[in-house]
């Protein structure tokens, strides 16, 4: 069969449980070797795409290739994929010490002495027992098992649940150091859009099992921008095109449009006296997650309207 | 330190320009490499690389093999040139443009400038002198 | 193969779970045996059970190793296939050392007059007649099959969950009332009382060895498709 590019590619993947479709064909090529985001919504579906490119979980339909390869029973793959839990379980017997001795078993890029670094600077009790951990020592396993396995995929799974604020920043600056040092495919799942947003260099948006936004994250910070200025003038610059957002204040109108502007666009902005303010990530990502909600209910809309005539 | 209102790429360009003009990083000195700039902003390497590689790419910076990224001889020099030009578009254009709307006319603008700064004053007064 | 071994490390990384508890359940055992003998004074034969002390801790720990260290291995990019190899070679070899420590124990036990009190614990009078290695061979497939038991009903629990549960244990309910029924309608009871009559130590260990391999089989087809 043909290799397609990249280190990961799935195939109209649909996932179903049994009353829920958690991934609705889902095409997608990750290159590799670079840090992406993989954002949207709880329940949209991120889990499980994570859980099946180790396959820890099995796709309905579609096909999914790791090395070009189905992970399925395939040691050769997984031991190249290291994919730690939100909500990852450990032997009741182990302590926080033992997980990562079986960690140093297994991958064959493990570092002992980074994953000595971080469980210094983390302040993870190694000899404590990991039923008695609490949330944030619990993440700060996954998150040591996940830099220092050094594996060519690494996934992590809201790393920071229960980590404070300076072991949030500890992880982030050591993500970004040791990928600068030991380039890989790092897939980083957060809700903390805001805080990893610089980090990545490629986002993935789901929203109810679909793949919304696969772009570049520099692409995605001028594909959409908000207008602000006299209602008037805001409406007519933004007519005719797709608005993900507007707030209005008296005269005074701000309103999300989706799409690049040109140079031209911009110019003629400034010249009506508007206003353009980029669009953060975070932003981004809620306007476009809720506006599927909005088109759903749009799209009911006329079915009523029609009965009424 | 960064913000949202330009590319990442672009505002770590416009930090290393400007570090130069002010003579921060001097000619034929070293500049910090791409996984330094990455680690202190905390924004994704290839980010930081675009940024820099603008710059080489503009003849500002260049490599040496397995040594590291240095300010190129001229650099200053250069970047004063584009800012003194960029200067007339950013500020000047707009300032004159406000000052016609509001009725201030070109020999009342040079006015308020001479009178505003005491130093600029002075250094007319010598000009002329 | 390297990675099957490397899961045996992984169970045994807490040295307790597979070594340590089942030593100190056999030590511990003998010993409060041996103080039972010492201090109620019995006429004749004295005898233990406790020998089935550590059988019982194997049904656990093949519960344990399953629904604890499974899901861990998932994350550790081990296929269940390797998981279930390393997990099962490495019991097979705790249960044999054990079996043959069982064997040995007995030969004291009837060298030292049933360790100097007439008890027996471990040379138990159905089986000491039998070859030594019929004797280790039965210790050893009643420690699998019970850690198999244990391990298959937490593969079906990791599966299905209480649904397969519900449906396991009332189909082995069905199953059991079926031949009940069936026997008692055929009249064959008096047939089966003789045929467990006629059970010798090394028929017995081939039945339980045949058990064996169907919980195994059925164990491996159910983790094929587990979820962590």
């Amino acid at each position: 069969m043909t290799n397609p590019p990249g280190v990961i590619s799935l195939r109209n993947v649909t996932k179903r449980y049994r009353d829920t479709t958690a991934l609705d064909g889902v095409t997608l090529d990750i290159e590799g070797g670079k840090i992406y985001g993989l954002l949207g919504r709880n329940g949209a579906g991120k889990t499980t795409l994570m859980s099946l490119l180790s396959a820890q979980n099995f796709e309905t339909s579609g096909d999914v290739r790791v090395f070009g390869e189905h992970p399925y029973e395939n040691d050769g793959v997984l031991a190249r994929v290291c994919f730690v839990r939100e909500s990852q379980k450990y032997p009741d017997d182990f302590k926080a010490g033992h997980a990562l001795k079986a960690a140093s078993l297994f991958f064959p890029g493990w570092d002992a002495a980074f994953a000595a670094e971080l469980v210094d600077e983390l302040q993870l009790p190694l000899k404590r027992s990991i039923k008695k951990l609490s949330r944030g020592q619990l993440s700060a396993v996954g998150v040591i098992i996940g830099l220092a396995s050094r594996a060519e995929i690494t996934v992590f799974d809201e790393p920071y649940l229960g980590l404070d604020a300076v072991a949030r920043q500890i992880f982030y600056d050591r993500l970004v150091s040791d990928y600068a040092e030991h380039p890989r495919t790092i897939i980083l799942s957060s809700h903390l859009i805001d805080e990893v947003a610089n980090l990545l260099e490629h986002v993935i948006l789901l929203d109810a099992g679909h793949v919304i936004i696969d772009d570049d994250a520099e692409a995605i910070r001028d594909s959409a921008a908000t207008v602000l200025g006299a209602a008037d003038a805001v409406a007519s610059f933004v007519e005719g095109r797709t608005v993900l957002h507007r707030e209005t204040l008296g005269t005074l109108a701000s309103v999300t449009i989706d799409g690049r502007l040109t140079e031209a666009e911009r110019a003629g902005a400034a010249y009506q006296g508007l206003e353009l303010l980029p669009v953060s990530l975070q932003q981004l990502v809620i306007r476009k997650t809720k506006k599927q909600e909005h088109t759903e209910r749009a799209s009911a809309s006329p079915i009523r309207t029609g009965a009424r005539q | 330190m960064l913000d949202e209102s330009r590319p990442i790429f672009l505002q770590i360009a416009g930090r290393i320009e400007n570090d130069i003009v002010s003579g921060t990083l001097q000619e034929e000195g070293q500049v910090p490499s791409t996984n330094e700039f990455a680690a202190f902003f905390r924004i994704n390497p290839a980010t930081a690389a675009k940024g820099i590689n603008r710059l080489v790419d503009e003849g500002l910076l260049y490599k040496r093999r397995g040594i590291g990224m240095f300010v190129a001889t001229g650099a200053k020099a250069r970047l004063l040139d584009r800012r003194r030009e960029e200067f007339v578009q950013q500020y000047v254009q707009p300032l004159v443009h406000e000052a016609h709307k509001l009725g201030i006319t070109s020999d009342q603008l040079i006015e308020i400038i001479t009178g505003s700064t005491p130093q600029a004053a002075s250094i007319e007064r010598r000009v002329a002198q | 193969m390297s990675r099957v071994v490397k899961v045996m490390q992984m169970q045994l990384i807490n040295r307790w779970t597979f070594l340590g508890v089942p030593a100190v359940i056999l030590v511990v055992t003998f010993l409060l045996s041996y103080a039972i003998w010492v201090i109620v004074p019995g006429d004749g034969r004295v005898y233990s059970g406790a020998t089935q002390a550590v059988l019982w801790y194997f049904l656990v720990l093949g519960i344990q190793s399953m629904t604890m260290t499974f899901p861990f291995s998932q994350s550790m990019g081990v296929s269940r296939r390797t998981f279930y190899l390393g997990t099962l070679g490495l019991f097979a070899v705790v249960a044999l050392a054990v079996s043959t420590i069982y064997y040995l124990l007995g030969l004291i036990e009837r060298a030292t007059d049933g360790w100097g009190q007439n008890a027996q614990m471990f040379a138990l009078d159905w089986l000491v007649g039998s070859a030594g290695v019929v004797q280790v061979l039965f210790y050893f497939v009643a420690m699998v099959a019970l850690f198999m038991i244990g391990f298959w009903f937490a593969t079906v629990w990791k599966r299905w969950q209480t649904r397969g549960m519900l449906v396991a244990w009332i189909g082995l309910g069905v199953v059991a009332l079926g031949l009940v029924a069936l026997t008692t309608w055929q009249g064959r009871w008096p047939q089966v009382g003789t045929w467990f009559a006629v059970q010798t130590p090394l028929s017995v260990t081939a039945w339980t060895a045949l058990f064996c391999a169907v919980l195994a089989a059925g164990s491996y087809l159910t983790l094929r498709r587990a979820t962590p």
